[in-house]
């Protein structure tokens, strides 16, 4: 199966490439990612996607795209909410609200942290808890665990973790108020409860990285970005409490399937409409999940300030340690968008996929609005990562989604095969990169080598219109999970 | 591969899958734990703690997944590896089994495992008799 160039970066996917799909695909793409994806099969995925009831305007993929469990990763799917739409639990995934914080810095590469490197990467290696099943830095009592489910950065901010600013630079202001903790199940809270401000494994990770080039000053500017300026991003997610909300509610959800008579070509497209209320509890559960992930990288924020405190042996704030944004890259959100002339409530489930407003929306920070959401696209290790922001035509492509990674191009497994981890370790070292993996092992399964090229996933966005880019950092220690 | 039972890991760009064989179901849905622990790198020496462990669902397949998603469940919960998986019946909805856990090694390297999904999800007869599972799981 073929896609269809429909114009530059945009390839379509027809109505009839698999049975009962009710819109077209829309993938964007360079002419290798798009081959990359065909080759890879997502894009059957994408189609497979076009078949949930209730779907608008069209199955979209964002040029990252590789092949998932039922979505494609870089899926984004809006359902209709005032009709006959539905809500799927694979169209966000096991992470919910997985995602990407950036701090900024005082700091220069040159003058301040390339004496001290090693020192900093260690001091942060102690400070971020990391690998499989890790206990997190923030201890909580049952009843605090319920309380970050609601209140999601609120909650560590009123124990004195972080800055007021925190808040406002996150997403949805770092708290989803449709959270329902009383949809997250007792195993969810047994699982997960005690990791907030934990890293997890695979491919999250904790970067000293710095701003190699910036292609857009004004943006960067008032994202008080600068060449040559030190940032540290983090990547992760909510961890096994969110895994397990999504497992929870998958089972029930597919258990409805056959009673509902809703057929779907991937049994992980199980799905539910809108008004079931399987579908409330679980879009309750998933927010309260999502507050967790926020507030997860918030307090893992803390660690990362912590450690710089203690290395250059000055204040966060003198440090100027503060943070550029937080978002989100697995989560269905309700949002309003314009569908053939019409504003339509729409559920927006991006799956491996970051939203991205465009200038002037009214949920961005009031200091951001001008210039758009800003987006922040980790790479892997050696390669660079990337801070976007939503372009004016965002919405109208693909409902103010893009990218959300380079998109993985090779199995753990073939991986592994390339190179071991101590001779990846030793040939990242080599490049001035400085590690503290949790597994030196597990480290080639994500080595940078197993991803493609973010610098053409980012450009393909950007031909694509989805995003402009404002920045490319380079990674210079990664703590990884 | 034999046809007395087994298991082998398959390539998956982001995930992980298992396919596992043998001549009833309780002993696939054993091999395919076998895979899991595998991959988590939690198959560990006993003497361990035994446990019963019973599970639920709507059909054979689902039942798979929500027993692999029970031990990811169990291992999380209780730092523990698996010393022994026993499956000790398979009826369409139901799954009985005992569990042997034991302490992990102090840095187990495997792979975290999210969850065991639906994609690609098969339980089927297996040409000259047994049966053959399919499973993907997120990690």
């Amino acid at each position: 199966m073929e896609p269809r160039r429909v114009e530059p970066f945009v390839w379509e996917v027809p109505v009839g490439t698999v049975d009962g799909m009710r819109v077209p695909g829309i993938v964007f793409a360079s002419d290798d990612l798009i081959a990359r994806a065909v080759d890879d099969r997502a894009v059957i995925q994408v189609a497979n996607v076009a078949t949930l009831p209730g779907i608008v305007r069209a199955s979209y993929a964002m040029p990252d795209i590789h092949w998932g469990y039922g979505f494609p990763i870089g899926g984004v799917a809006a359902t209709d909410v005032d009709g006959d739409g539905v809500i799927s639990p694979g169209g966000v995934g096991f992470d919910i609200a997985c995602g990407v914080r950036l701090l900024r810095s005082d700091l220069t590469w040159q003058a301040d942290v390339r004496p001290v490197l090693r020192e900093l990467v260690r001091a942060l290696g102690s400070r971020i808890p990391r690998g499989v099943g890790s206990k997190g830095r923030m201890r909580l009592s049952g009843s605090d665990v319920v309380r970050v489910l609601r209140e999601g950065v609120r909650f560590p901010l009123s124990h004195g973790v972080g800055v007021e600013d925190d808040a406002e630079l996150c997403e949805d202001a770092g708290v989803l108020e449709e959270a329902r903790p009383e949809e997250v199940s007792d195993k969810a809270l047994a699982r997960g409860g005690g990791q907030l401000g934990s890293l997890g494994a695979g491919n999250h990770f904790c970067e000293v990285q710095v701003v190699d080039e910036v292609l857009e000053p004004a943006a960067a500017n008032v994202l008080g970005m600068f060449a040559g300026q030190v940032c540290v991003m983090i990547h992760s997610g909510s961890r096994g409490l969110g895994h397990q909300v999504c497992t929870d509610h998958l089972k029930v959800i597919d258990g409805l399937m056959r009673r509902l008579d809703i057929e779907v070509p991937d049994r992980q497209l199980a799905c539910v409409p809108l008004a079931h209320e399987a579908a409330v509890s679980y879009l309750g559960a998933m927010s309260a999940a999502a507050n967790f992930a926020r507030a997860n990288r918030h307090v893992l924020a803390d660690g990362v300030r912590e450690a710089f405190e203690t290395v250059f042996g000055r204040s966060a704030r003198d440090l100027g340690l503060n943070l550029v944004y937080d978002v989100s890259h697995n989560l269905a959100k309700l949002e309003e968008h314009e569908v053939a002339g019409r504003r339509r409530r729409l559920c927006v489930h991006r799956k491996g996929a970051t939203r991205a407003f465009g200038p002037g929306h009214p949920e961005l920070p009031l200091r951001y609005r001008a210039i758009g959401q800003p987006v922040l696209v980790p790479g892997s290790m050696g390669t660079a990562s990337y801070v976007l922001v939503g372009s004016p035509s965002a919405e109208q492509r693909a409902f103010a989604s893009t990218c959300h990674g380079a998109g993985r191009a090779m199995s753990r497994t073939k991986a592994k095969r390339v190179m071991s981890g101590q001779d990846l370790r030793r040939t990242l070292e080599g490049q001035g990169i400085e590690l503290a993996p949790a597994h030196v092992g597990l480290l080639s399964e994500e080595a940078p080598y197993a991803y493609k090229d973010v610098s053409e996933v980012v450009r393909a966005c950007e031909g694509a219109g989805l995003t402009r880019v404002v920045a490319r950092l380079r990674p210079v220690g990664v703590v990884k999970g | 591969m034999t046809s007395d039972g087994g298991f082998e890991l398959l390539e998956h760009t982001a995930d992980v899958g298992i396919h596992a064989w043998a001549a009833a179901p309780p002993e696939a849905f054993e091999q395919a734990a076998r895979g899991l622990a595998e991959i988590m790198g939690v198959r560990v020496p006993g003497p361990g703690r035994r446990c019963p462990l019973t599970v639920r669902a709507d059909d054979r397949a689902g039942l798979l997944v929500a027993f692999l998603n029970e031990l990811i469940w169990l291992h999380e919960t209780q730092s523990k590896g698996f010393a022994a998986i026993d499956v000790i019946a398979v009826s369409p909805c139901d799954l009985v089994a005992e569990i042997e856990l034991a302490p992990l090694p102090e840095t187990p390297e495997g792979v975290g495992v999210k969850a065991a999904t639906y994609h690609q999800l098969r339980v089927e007869p297996r040409p000259g008799g047994g049966i053959d599972v399919w499973v993907f799981l997120d990690v």
